[in-house]
C-alpha cells in the first residue's frame, strides 16, 4: 500500500506558472513570470557536457564554457562582461557531465541587451587565439584550486575512472590539462557548430517579464539563427563492474577518509528518487542514522554524508566518511556497511521514513525564491524530461516511494561487489 | 590566427539595443517594536510561501571572547553550539529528532558581532519548533559530556583547516594585520583555547551576553506582526536580566606592513590574502569605501580579477574584499595561483592598488560599477530572509533608519573625484601585509623584493 499524502501538500504550496514555446529553428523556450524584483534572470543551457568530449580532448566541453565570454562576432574579447556589468547585470555557467549552462540576471528594463550579448555568441563564432591561450591558463589554475591543492581533491577522477570505465562518464569534467594544451581555434569552432545549436538549446527566461513581449524579443535575436543538426547521443557503454574496486590514495590530509560509490539509474527514474529518501534516511539532520550513530553516539567521523548524483545515463550514490583523528576507517567502513544492510532487509523506521519525507516537503516549499534558481530548473526539467510540469509536480516523485521500495532498490544496487571504495591516507 | 567571424542569420547585431530606464527599488518597509523587557522585535511579513523563519541575533560575538579571559578565543562561538545540545527539557538527541521531524531547521552560531540561534519550518510546524528554539535559548544545560564531544569535533575541524590554504592565509593575515586586537583572533577558536574551555566558561558568557536587552528578534515570512508580537511576548516575557554595559571599543590601528608564509604541505598554488585594517561598519564613509572596493575586485569586470585572470590567466580567481565589524574591519585581495608566478601577481597587485589610489578613475568606469550596484541591489531584496538580514544590521551595527532606502541614490551620487579622495585616504600599499599559503620554500626566495619575509609556524591555530 502508498502513502498518498502529496495531494494535501500540493494545495498549500502555490504553483508556480509558466508558458513554453518553441521557434521554427528547434530553440525551446519557458518563460514564468514573477514579479517580485524588477530584474529577470535568462538561463540557456546546451545539451552537452563532459561525457560528449571526444577522449583525446576531454575538457572540451568546460573549456567552451570559459570561451562563450571571450568574444563572439560584434562583441569583442573582455566586452561581453563589461557590457552586462554596466547594464546592471552579472552572469555565470557551469558544466556538468550531459550540459553546459549560462545564465545572465539584469534589471528587466534591460532585458533586450542580455539577449543581444547571448545570442550574439549562438549565432557566430568570434573566439581568438589569444582569448583561447588566456583561458587554458584559467582552467589550467582552476584545476590546481580544486583538484592538486585541495585536499581529496582527486576523488571525482579517483571514482569516475573506476566506476565508469568505457563511458563518457570516466573521465572529470574538468578534463585532462595536456589533451586541452593541444585544443586549437579549429575544434572549437567545430564544437561550437555541433552543439551549440537552436535544437540543442533551451531557453528559459524567469522574473519581471511581458509573456508577448519577451517572446518577440527571442524571435528577433534568436529566430534566425540556423537550426543545425541535434546532434546524436552516444549510446552509455560503461563496463560491468563485478567485483569491489578498491583504491588507497595518499593525499596532504590530517584527517583520513572513507569514500563509497555505487553505480544506480539515472536521473529521473524510480530508483533514482528511491535513493534520494534512502541518502535522507542515513544523513540528512543530526538525527539521521549515519550522523546520529557515527558522529554524535561513537565518536567515530568528524564528517558523514552520502548523496545521490543523478546524470542522463546513470547515477551515483556517495557515502563519504571522515575519520575523527585516531579512528579507524576499518570501523567506520564496517558501520556504514551495516547501516546500508538494514535498509536492504527493510529495517526502517516509520518515523525516520516519514520523517525525510517532511524534509522533502520544505526543500519543496523553500527551494523556488530565486529567479536564477528557478530559470535553471525549468531549462533543466526541459532537457532531460521535455516536462516543466515537475516544477510543481515532482515533489510527488518523493512522495510516491513506499518503504518497501526502498529496501527493494537498496537490495539492487548498494552492493559491496559493485561498488568503488576508495581509503585516503596521509602521506608519510 | 586572425578572428574567426562567421554569421548565420540577417539581424544586424552591431548596434547594441538601447535599455529602458530601471525600474524604481524601494527598500521593504517592516515592523518593528520593543518589548517591556527590552527585545528588538522586527517583523518581515511575506505571504507567497508557507514558511516562517525566527532568528534570535544577540548583539554580543567572538570580539567579546577577550572579556572572559585570555585565552578564551571561541567562546561565543562553543556556546552557541552548545545552546541546541541539550536544554532541562530535552537531550540533545530529542532536539536533533524533533527538529528533523518536523521537516524544520534550527541552527546556532558566533561571528565577531554577535551569536544567532535561527529556526525555520512550513507554517503549519512553526509553533512547534518555536517552541523547542525558546527552550535551547532559555534552557540550555551545558552538560559536561556534550562539550567535550563539541571540542573534540573542533580540534579536529583544526587539523582538517590545515589542509586548506585559502584558511591558512586567512589565519596568518589576520594575526598579521589586527595584532593582539580581538579581531586577531579566530571566530572559532584555536587549540589552546578550545581545549581548555570549561562549561563554567559557557555559562558565564551565556549570562552575561544572552541577555533581552541585548537580543533582536527577526520573524520573517508566513505570519502577522500581531501574531509574532504576541508568540514572543508569551516565550520570553518573563525574561529578566540586563547585560553588562559595554564600553565603546576603538578600532585597531593601521598595521605595519609584513610578508607571512605558512607552509602548506604539497601545496602547487599559493594561497594570497593581500591588505591592511579598514573601517568600521558604521563608518559614515562606508558607502565611498564599499564602491571604492568594487571598482578594485568586487565584480567580474573589476581591475583585480581582469588583470589577474582575464589578461594574465594567473587565476581562476581573484577579488577583493571589504570585511567590516562594530569594532574595526580591512581590506584584501585573495587570490590563488601558480607557486611561480607568486611575485608576479603581488606585482600586478600593488600596480592595481597603487593606480586606485594615486588616479581618479573615468567617468566611464565609475559609471558601469554605479549601473552594477544599482543592477544588482534587488536581488539582495528577493527573500524576506535577505531582507531581515539587512534589518537585523540597521539594529546590529547603529547605522541609520534610511541607511537601506538611501544607499543606492548615495551610490549613484558619486563622483570620480570623491572615489579617488576615499582611495587616497583608505588604500594603504604601503602598510600591507602579504599573506601566503604554499611552498614556503620556493615562495620565500620569490618575494624577498618585497621585504623580509617571515615563516608562520604550522602549529599555532
Amino acid at each position: 500500500m502508498k502513502l498518498r499524502p502529496a495531494e494535501k501538500i500540493l494545495t498549500s504550496i502555490p504553483s508556480i506558472e509558466y508558458v513554453e514555446h518553441t521557434l521554427e529553428n528547434g530553440l525551446r523556450i519557458v518563460l514564468s513570470r514573477n514579479t517580485k524584483i524588477p530584474n529577470v534572470a535568462v538561463n540557456t543551457t546546451f545539451h552537452v557536457g563532459s561525457k560528449d568530449d571526444d577522449p583525446n580532448m576531454t575538457g572540451m566541453a568546460h573549456l567552451f564554457e570559459h570561451l562563450m565570454f571571450e568574444g563572439s562576432p560584434n562583441i569583442p574579447k573582455g566586452k561581453f562582461d563589461e557590457i552586462l556589468n554596466n547594464n546592471g547585470g552579472d552572469s555565470n555557467a557551469y558544466t556538468t557531465w550531459d550540459s553546459t549552462s549560462y545564465f545572465i540576471c539584469l534589471p528587466s528594463t534591460h532585458l533586450e541587451v542580455a539577449f543581444w550579448l547571448d545570442s550574439d555568441r549562438i549565432a557566430g563564432f568570434g573566439i581568438t587565439e589569444e582569448a583561447l591561450e588566456v583561458q587554458k591558463d584559467v582552467v589550467a589554475e582552476e584545476k590546481l584550486l580544486y583538484v592538486d591543492n585541495s585536499p581529496y581533491g582527486s576523488v571525482e577522477e579517483e571514482s569516475s575512472r573506476r566506476l565508469f570505465a568505457g563511458s563518457g562518464y570516466e573521465w572529470p569534467i574538468i578534463g585532462d590539462m595536456e589533451q586541452l594544451s593541444k585544443a586549437g581555434l579549429e575544434d572549437l569552432m567545430e564544437f561550437h557548430k555541433r552543439f551549440y545549436v537552436p535544437s540543442n538549446m533551451v531557453l528559459s527566461v524567469v522574473g519581471d517579464i511581458e509573456y508577448d513581449e519577451t517572446l518577440n524579443l527571442i524571435e528577433k535575436y534568436y529566430g534566425g539563427i540556423t537550426s543545425g543538426m541535434k546532434p546524436g547521443k552516444m549510446p552509455f557503454t560503461a563496463e560491468e563492474i563485478s567485483s569491489e574496486s578498491t583504491g588507497i590514495i595518499y593525499d596532504n590530509i590530517h584527517l583520513e577518509a572513507r569514500f563509497l560509490f555505487y553505480r544506480v539509474p539515472e536521473i529521473g527514474s524510480r530508483d533514482y528518487y528511491a535513493l534520494s529518501i534512502i541518502s535522507g534516511i542515513l544523513s540528512d539532520g543530526e538525527s539521521s542514522k549515519l550522523v546520529k550513530e557515527l558522529e554524535y553516539e561513537r565518536e567515530l567521523v568528524h564528517e558523514i554524508d552520502t548523496a545521490v548524483y543523478g546524470f542522463e545515463n546513470a547515477g551515483v550514490f556517495a557515502v563519504s566518511a571522515f575519520a575523527l583523528k585516531g579512528k579507524s576507517l576499518d570501523e567506520i567502513g564496517k558501520r556504514v556497511d551495516h547501516a546500508l544492510e538494514e535498509i536492504k532487509a527493510g529495517n526502517i523506521d516509520d518515523s525516520d521514513f516519514q520523517k525525510v519525507k517532511n524534509r522533502i516537503e520544505t526543500y519543496f516549499s523553500a527551494g523556488r525564491q530565486s529567479i536564477v534558481g528557478l530559470a535553471d530548473k525549468f531549462s533543466f526539467l526541459k532537457t532531460y524530461y521535455n516536462d516543466c510540469g515537475r516544477v510543481n509536480a515532482e515533489i510527488m516523485n518523493y512522495l510516491d516511494i513506499s518503504k518497501f521500495d526502498l529496501a527493494e532498490t537498496a537490495r539492487k544496487y548498494l552492493n559491496e561487489n559493485s561498488r568503488v571504495a576508495l581509503n585516503y591516507l596521509p602521506k608519510k | 590566427m586572425k578572428n574567426i567571424n562567421i554569421l548565420t542569420d540577417k539581424l544586424d547585431r552591431s548596434v547594441p539595443p538601447v535599455p529602458g530606464l530601471p525600474k524604481d527599488v524601494n527598500f521593504p518597509s517592516f515592523y518593528e517594536t520593543v518589548t517591556s523587557n527590552g527585545i528588538t522585535v522586527l517583523v518581515i511579513e511575506d505571504r507567497r510561501l508557507p514558511l516562517v523563519t525566527a532568528r534570535f541575533v544577540f548583539k554580543s560575538g567572538a570580539y567579546f571572547d577577550f572579556l572572559h579571559g585570555a585565552e578564551k578565543s571561541g567562546l561565543a562561538s562553543v556556546t552557541s553550539e552548545m545552546l541546541s545540545k541539550g536544554t532541562a527539557l530535552r537531550s540533545a538527541t530529542k532536539i536533533a529528532e524533533e527538529t528533523d521531524f518536523l521537516g524544520a531547521t534550527l541552527s546556532t552560531g558566533a561571528d565577531f558581532d554577535a551569536s544567532y540561534v535561527s529556526c525555520y519550518s512550513l507554517t503549519k510546524h512553526f509553533d512547534s519548533i518555536f517552541e523547542i528554539a525558546t527552550d535551547v535559548i532559555r534552557n540550555p544545560a551545558f552538560l559536561e559530556e556534550e562539550l567535550s564531544r563539541v571540542k573534540e569535533q573542533r580540534l579536529n575541524s583544526f587539523l582538517a583547516m590545515k589542509d586548506d590554504g585559502d584558511y591558512l592565509a586567512s589565519r596568518a593575515y589576520k594575526k598579521g594585520i589586527f595584532g593582539s586586537n580581538p579581531l586577531g583572533s579566530s571566530v572559532d577558536g584555536n587549540e589552546k583555547s578550545v581545549s581548555g574551555m570549561t562549561t563554567e566558561d559557557l555559562v558565564e558568557f551565556y549570562r552575561m551576553h544572552f541577555t533581552p536587552d541585548n537580543l533582536i528578534v527577526a520573524f520573517v515570512g508566513d505570519i502577522s506582526p500581531e501574531t509574532a508580537v504576541e508568540k514572543l511576548e508569551k516565550c520570553f516575557a518573563d525574561v529578566k536580566g540586563e547585560g553588562a554595559e559595554m564600553q565603546n571599543f576603538s578600532p585597531p590601528p593601521l598595521n605595519e606592513p609584513k610578508i607571512l608564509l605558512t607552509r602548506k604541505e604539497g601545496a602547487v598554488q599559493s594561497s594570497l590574502r593581500v591588505g591592511h585594517t579598514s573601517i568600521c561598519r558604521n563608518d559614515p564613509d562606508f558607502v565611498n569605501v564599499s564602491v571604492m572596493n568594487t571598482i578594485l575586485g568586487g565584480y567580474f569586470t573589476s581591475r583585480i580579477n581582469k588583470n589577474l585572470r582575464e589578461v594574465h590567466g594567473f587565476t581562476y580567481s581573484a577579488r577583493s574584499a571589504l570585511s567590516s565589524h562594530r569594532y574595526g574591519g580591512d581590506l584584501s585581495v585573495i587570490t590563488e595561483v601558480k607557486t611561480d608566478i607568486t611575485a608576479n601577481t603581488i606585482r600586478e597587485i600593488l600596480k592595481e592598488m597603487n593606480m586606485l589610489r594615486d588616479v581618479a578613475p573615468d567617468s566611464e568606469e565609475l559609471q558601469n560599477v554605479k549601473n552594477f550596484i544599482s543592477g544588482n541591489f534587488p536581488l539582495q531584496l528577493e527573500t524576506p530572509n535577505s531582507v531581515a538580514t539587512k534589518a537585523i544590521n540597521l539594529k546590529l551595527f547603529g547605522l541609520p533608519e534610511d541607511y537601506y532606502s538611501t544607499y543606492i541614490r548615495k551610490v549613484n551620487q558619486l563622483t570620480s573625484e570623491e572615489i579617488h579622495e576615499t582611495a587616497a585616504k583608505y588604500l594603504h600599499p604601503g602598510r600591507l601585509v602579504m599573506s601566503i599559503a604554499g611552498d614556503v620554500e620556493a615562495v620565500s626566495k620569490l618575494v624577498s623584493e618585497f621585504g623580509e619575509p617571515e615563516i608562520i609556524s604550522d602549529n599555532q591555530n
